[in-house]
């Protein structure tokens, strides 16, 4: 019996023979997203769809034992791609989906990894809770928006999904099962009510581990209570005031209004039968404001328009209200919107990706930020530059970059990446750092601006998870910085 | 114009997948919207929680929207990329249902995989089995099922006439009693409705949506000709599947087509609002309607049927959760899952009898197909259902005996 199939036959003993699959065809349709180039392909040998953590506690048993590498992931991930770097197991969570707990009393939900963060966040929404909205889509998982955060909309206020987990279960690389923060109070009377234990918090161990801790089976939330009063603003400002509109979302941000997103005109351009940005206007701020009454609300939509008025910002209307509140979400256009394909402001048939998703930074560094990557895009022939800025809470930025090219080119390709690696290490002497770190979207230099942190993290990986089994390609890297010194 | 036409239609589909940011919305469980802010999605935006059947069976990624449609970028990518068994099952256990594309309006995903199913037969992927006996069927017979001859009819239908009932494999050979109670029903209302009887052909529907795109022009060409020659210049079509493919393929397929096509609910419809048709019997019933996916989402024929229904007097319609644009598929899967991956059809139409059986006893659709798949599943599952097609509703209604 040759090694394949006999880890396949414990595998299928674990989870019966419907629930793996080493078909070619069923794995490759987990091995890439086109919206960040098709060139990059990597494909899983196995795909395991586990319904509870005990069979996942068996699998890494079995991962172990053969030293296979297991990469997690839910329906959508790392911006669609969240496939493993070496092959090996891919852990498709999407059917551990049910929501365990939604305790209003206590303002807390409980749902498992696999479960859509749209479906948590509706159905804490109808209990008159709120948890900031995963980003614009259909959403990723709940492990994946903690294990790999998604900026939210109301981070401005909240900061990022990952700041509302207060407890994981999760299954070591061993087979352990384990529960960290308020997870750990789960079976108590008092239930998960507080992120911290009488220790160190662990939580923060697991979060933005991109699975290679551990595989997180549970995620505990903590719920904002749900504001009655919403306004939707926007402000523009010239191409040539970038700063100034820079100066103002800082300033918006301090007095904790919900959310702010920085938008260059393209943005707009993608959406033909939306609102028109006027000509002479380059830079938009959409400024979500909220309130629990009234007289919060107006306080607050006063200072916003003073803070942009006396920045030079322009006021217009509808364009606030379109961005935040439209049926339905931003990827899913209505009837009206034509289709992204005839819709790209630079009319390159085929393709419309990602240059960058997310890059962190501080806010303050927005107007050198954008301006390198738009002379980088000019030098490389790259059009169509989109920026989305998810301004957060402590005054940082996370930064999205699309474009528009025919990824049937080669050459265009060849200049997309040559213009990502350039941008990539420019940024990351600054000290910038990437939401999404998979290899190889992001590949070595991740790592060289923040070394301290990743020896202890590296001790750690190698105490947990000896073999390297878990989302390895997160943390082969260190051999490689390892090497460097 | 010519298949060519389609043809191209399709490919423009192949360069939008590039641009899929893979968000799933098209098969995740849960909303595609949550809600925005101050309130709850509309129903328009308030997808069901399960979307997908085939996903939902299978559960894996490639038999979602999504992960078809990944697929399908690298085979158009790549000419020589292996045409396998597994890949043809992955595209051919897509149920054709478009909820995919109702969610997703920038990508159309059925779209893309129909244009996928195009290019593998153009590559000549071995279809699974019974397809390609079915499709030699429609060659040798006109008809999927390979019969010489259709049941006989206890009345005699003219063949001409400008009023042409299109009646399609599945009434022909299995219900054929529905052809008498519809030319009756328009009878009664003035409409002497005429049938081509043996020479009506297979109306190409299950190689078109199957992605032979060539049959379906033959069979187009070939039932043209013979409505012209009928004197046609309205069909009436009972049949969802056929319906799709004469109104909205066969003007992209034939030169110069001058009919005009309506399903039978759109017609009784008409006569309902023009005051020619009254009910003259109550029908005493609680029925919930199932939307066929190709009148419903592929053709948006939904209010029309309601009218009808809700029209006869005693009848109480309970509207099930899934319905109009989110109803689920009744299992036929248009018709290659029903013939090629039964136990798969079985357990989609069992899932849509029982949320059917909570809101009543009775349940009314208006296909053919539909009516065969749910009616034999009904069996199969034990499930105490009655299955009408709503020209039986009509027939009961204006006091003409139903015989179907």
């Amino acid at each position: 019996m040759s090694f394949q199939s006999k880890i396949l036959d414990e595998l299928k003993a674990i989870v019966g023979p419907d629930r793996v699959s080493v078909s070619p065809e069923v794995c490759l349709a987990y091995a890439f997203n086109p919206f960040w180039g098709r060139d990059i392909i990597v494909k899983p040998d196995i795909v395991i769809l586990p319904k509870t953590p005990e069979e996942i506690s068996q699998i890494l048993k079995v991962a172990n034992s053969y030293r296979v590498p297991v990469t997690p992931k839910g329906a959508v991930g790392g911006g669609g791609h969240g496939g493993p770097l070496k092959g090996g197991i891919l852990l498709d969570l999407s059917l551990m989906d049910n929501i365990l707990l939604i305790d209003t009393a206590n303002m807390k939900a409980i749902a498992e990894a696999g479960c859509s963060f749209f479906k948590l966040s509706q159905e804490v929404f109808k209990r008159g809770m709120l948890l900031p909205t995963a980003a614009y889509g259909s959403g990723p998982s709940v492990a994946a928006s903690a294990i790999d955060p998604a900026y939210a909309f109301g981070g401005t206020r909240y900061g990022g999904n990952i700041n509302l987990v207060e407890g994981l279960e999760v299954v070591l690389p061993s087979g352990e099962i384990v529960r960290v923060g308020s997870m750990a109070y789960l079976d108590s009377e008092f239930g998960p009510y507080h992120r911290y234990i009488t220790g160190p918090d662990l939580v923060g161990l697991f979060t933005r581990s991109n699975g290679a801790f551990g595989i997180i089976t549970k995620v505990a939330y903590r719920c904002l209570r749900k504001p009655k009063f919403w306004a939707f603003k926007a402000f523009a400002w010239p191409r040539d005031r970038l700063k100034e509109c820079i100066h103002a979302a800082a300033e918006a941000t301090s007095i904790e209004v919900f959310d702010i997103h920085f938008n260059n005109r393209a943005r707009w351009e993608l959406k033909p039968n939306g609102p028109k940005i006027p000509e002479d206007l380059y830079f938009v701020l959409t400024i979500a404001i909220n309130g629990f009454n009234e007289l919060e609300l107006r306080g607050r939509e006063k200072e916003v328009e003073e803070i942009c008025e006396s920045y030079g910002g322009r006021y217009l209307p509808e364009v606030g209200e379109d961005f935040h509140a439209i049926w339905p979400c931003d990827f899913l256009p209505e009837e009206k919107i034509l289709p992204p394909r005839y819709s790209l402001p630079a009319k390159i048939p085929r393709s419309y990706v990602f240059l960058f998703d997310e890059l962190i930074h501080p806010l303050s560094w927005m107007p050198q930020i954008y301006e390198k990557m738009s002379e980088l895009c000019a030098e490389y022939g790259l059009s169509g530059l989109v920026v989305d800025g998810f301004i957060l809470n402590n005054l940082c930025s996370s930064t999205q970059f699309t474009i528009s090219l025919n990824d049937s080119d080669p050459d265009v390709v060849k200049r997309y990446r040559q213009c990502q690696n350039e941008f990539r290490k420019w940024f990351l002497e600054r000290g910038g750092t990437f939401q999404y770190r998979l290899p190889p979207y992001v590949p070595d230099k991740v790592w060289t601006n923040q070394l301290g942190a990743f020896k202890i993290l590296k001790k750690i990986k190698g105490l947990l998870d000896p073999n390297n089994i878990l989302s390895p390609g997160t943390f082969e890297l260190f051999e490689e910085v390892e090497a460097d010194e | 114009m010519s298949r060519e036409h389609l043809r191209e239609y399709l490919k423009g589909y192949r360069e939008s997948w590039t641009i899929c940011m893979q968000c799933a919305s098209c098969y995740y469980r849960g909303p595609i919207v949550p809600h925005n802010w101050r309130e709850l999605p509309p129903f328009e935006w308030a997808s069901p929680h399960r979307k997908c059947p085939s996903y939902e069976y299978f559960k894996f990624r490639a038999f979602s929207p999504v992960g078809r449609g990944n697929l399908a970028s690298i085979v158009f990518d790549d000419p020589n990329f292996p045409i396998t068994d597994e890949l043809v099952r992955v595209v051919y256990t897509c149920t054709s249902c478009k909820t995919c594309s109702e969610i997703c309006k920038a990508h159309d995903p059925w779209t893309i995989i129909w244009a996928l199913k195009e290019e593998l037969i153009r590559r000549g992927a071995r279809l699974p089995n019974p397809l390609p006996k079915l499709i030699t069927n429609i060659d040798s017979y006109g008809n999927i099922f390979g019969a010489e001859k259709p049941p006989a009819i206890n009345m005699n239908i003219p063949k001409k006439g400008e009023e042409i009932l299109f009646t399609g494999c599945f009434i022909r050979f299995i219900q054929p009693n529905l052809i008498e109670a519809i030319v009756n029903i328009f009878g009664k209302m003035g409409l002497n409705l005429a049938w081509l009887g043996d020479e009506e052909q297979c109306c190409g529907f299950l190689p078109g949506q199957h992605g032979d795109i060539q049959r379906m022009e033959m069979q187009a060409q070939k039932n043209v000709k013979r409505l012209r020659e009928a004197g046609a210049q309205r069909i009436i079509v009972s049949c969802a599947h056929c319906y799709k493919t004469l109104r909205d393929y066969y003007p992209k397929l034939v030169d110069n087509f001058p009919f005009e096509v309506i399903h039978v609910s759109e017609m009784y419809a008409r006569l309902i609002e023009s005051g020619k048709m009254r009910f003259a019997r109550r029908v005493e019933e609680k029925v919930t309607y199932h939307d066929p996916c190709f009148l419903g989402r592929h053709s948006k024929v939904y209010d029309e049927p309601r009218l009808v229904i809700e029209n006869v007097p005693g009848i109480k319609l309970e509207e099930m959760d899934r319905r109009r644009k989110w109803a689920l598929c009744c299992g036929s899967g248009a018709k290659a899952v029903y013939f090629c991956y039964p136990e798969f059809s079985s357990a989609i139409s069992r899932e849509r009898l029982l949320e059917a059986k909570e809101k009543a006893n009775n349940l009314v659709t208006s296909c053919s197909s539909c009516i065969f798949q749910m009616d034999r599943a009904a069996k199969q599952n034990n499930i105490g259902i009655n299955i009408y097609d709503i020209s039986q509703i009509v027939a009961r209604g204006l006091g003409i005996p139903s015989i179907v």
